[in-house]
């Protein structure tokens, strides 16, 4: 069965900017506070854009080497929304 | 010995694995390495239209019920499909291709062809397999570090795809005069593209039941016996490597089908999915700029009886309302039952004649019109502004990933 679990919160995030990066790493989310956990992103997924209307998002898959999420960013409103997340196991192991 | 073509192979063909699941697997780390893969709708009975290679390695087959799958494997993990994110990863993979050639031709969402033809000159002498191995590295770096991709050249179309699936998956091959008898000695008939059971069937009732045989059977005995057309010459031609796939193929039909959510008889339910169905066509038909003589509808019904109407007009049409109009005036004539699938195509299409002055108001008003509701569709996102008669139907129908061209993707991405 799909294991998404759907969230649709706007939550408090540090995203990161490196100008020298190749265009996939060039700009992501670095962490993020989820009901009073700062969660910190170890593994990048993807990037892709899409739209929602006129308006721009940039849809990041990120994982804290547990669980996927997948983040949203408004390029009109600035806005961040966890959309939703995958629980898995440790990837490392 | 059996005339095979001696050129220089310069036809690279591209294949992305598994291109849905491995998408899903980039995105999503926690799933690389899992048997997984992905859906239109999640349901009950829903199918795999994307299995990863870890899912068929255990049997879980494209096309396979989400319930089979999960009976072979029952930790398998299903997604809904997520259009925008394989075209980012189409239009990444062409930008690749692109920067090698400007005469590429994408075959599907996840496959592609580079012609290299009259290109040498840019390679600065690297081997062709060395610049499939730096597409390969590419893709890696330029979209990310789980997706993966065949490699194939040849000498044409046909044999640098069967080159990219020689070595499934993460392949390169490369298929020529100089290996090409070692290639077919490997391959079953219907290991080959383009011969599937019915082909195979055809072919094996003349004795032909190997590849080896495919290669050996003479040119007349495939064009006056198996195939009885010009079809048997061109396979005997694209077997020795000599390119007969490289044309357009031109536009016939278009149209949409659907399978009835719940089976009914009722045209309350109906007629406002065929109206949606007609609105699609209609969409499609101005994003080909063409228009249509002819209309037709067909339906299953539940008792597996078949039913097909069409009819030619002298006039052509392209909006949507001239095209529920013809389609329920064949609609209205089906026979009593149970729908099961229910489809419409137009026929006989011709370049679109929109940008031509009209003598006609009521001509101009139409065309005005049409051309309003597209630049809002397009500028809000598809179905901002659509036909009260849909109304139900849109509801009602799902739009899907398509499988196999592209014609239509970025028009089906204004509606993701």
């Amino acid at each position: 069965m799909d294991p998404t679990i759907q969230i649709n919160e706007l939550v408090p995030m540090v995203p990161i900017f490196k100008p020298d990066a190749s265009e996939i790493l060039r700009c992501y989310p670095y962490k993020m506070k989820y009901r009073n956990q700062e969660i910190e992103f170890t593994i990048f997924g993807m990037r892709h854009p899409t739209a929602k209307g006129k308006r721009m998002i940039h849809v990041f898959d990120m994982s804290d080497g547990i669980n996927d999420y997948r983040i949203e960013f408004d390029a009109e409103r600035l806005l961040w929304t966890l959309v939703s997340m995958v629980e898995g196991h440790d990837v490392r192991d | 010995m059996y005339g095979i073509s001696k050129e220089e192979a310069l036809i690279m063909h591209i294949d992305l694995n598994s291109a849905f699941a491995t998408t899903e697997q980039q995105a999503h780390p926690h799933l690389r390495g899992k048997p997984m893969g992905v859906t239109n709708r999640i349901s009950k009975e829903c199918c795999v239209i994307a299995a990863s290679y870890e899912a068929k390695a255990l049997g879980i087959k494209v096309g396979m019920r989400r319930t089979e799958a999960m009976a072979i494997c029952p930790e398998f993990v299903l997604l809904e499909t997520d259009p925008p994110k394989y075209n980012a990863v189409y239009q990444k993979l062409i930008k690749i291709m692109q920067s090698y050639s400007d005469n590429i031709k994408m075959k599907s969402i996840d496959e592609g062809i580079i012609d290299f033809h009259g290109m040498q000159h840019i390679l600065n002498g690297k081997t062709l397999e060395e610049v499939g191995y730096e597409i390969k590295q590419r893709v890696k770096d330029e979209i990310g570090d789980w997706m993966k991709i065949n490699v194939g050249i040849g000498t044409n179309r046909f044999l640098a795809k069967e080159a990219a699936g020689w070595h499934k998956p993460d392949g390169l091959d490369k298929i020529d005069h100089t290996n090409l008898v070692k290639y077919y000695k490997e391959r079953k008939l219907t290991d080959l593209s383009g011969i599937a059971e019915r082909y195979g069937a055809r072919l094996n009732a003349y004795g032909i039941m190997t590849a080896m045989d495919f290669l050996k059977a003479p040119e007349y005995m495939l064009k006056k016996q198996v195939f009885k057309s010009i079809n048997g010459t061109y396979w005997y031609q694209r077997l020795r490597g000599f390119e007969m796939d490289d044309h357009e193929t031109s536009l016939g039909m278009v149209g949409r089908q659907w399978v009835v959510k719940d089976p009914s008889d009722k045209d309350s339910y109906l007629l406002p999915c065929l109206s949606f169905l007609c609105e699609t066509t209609g969409m499609k038909l101005r994003y080909r700029e063409v228009e249509a003589r002819g209309v037709a509808v067909w339906v299953t019904y539940q008792n597996g009886e078949y039913w097909h109407q069409r009819r030619m007009h002298k006039s052509t049409f392209y909006t949507n309302q001239e095209i529920y109009r013809r389609a329920l005036e064949l609609f209205n004539q089906r026979p009593h039952g149970i729908v099961r699938t229910m489809g419409i195509y137009t026929y006989m299409l011709t370049p679109s004649q929109v940008s031509q002055l009209s003598m006609f108001d009521d001509i101009t008003k139409v065309r005005n019109i049409t051309k309003a509701v597209d630049e809002i569709n397009d500028f809000y996102g598809t179905f901002t502004v659509y036909a009260g008669t849909s109304l139900e139907g849109k509801k009602i129908i799902k739009q899907k990933i398509p499988f196999g061209g592209t014609e239509y993707f970025e028009l089906l991405l204004k509606t993701a």
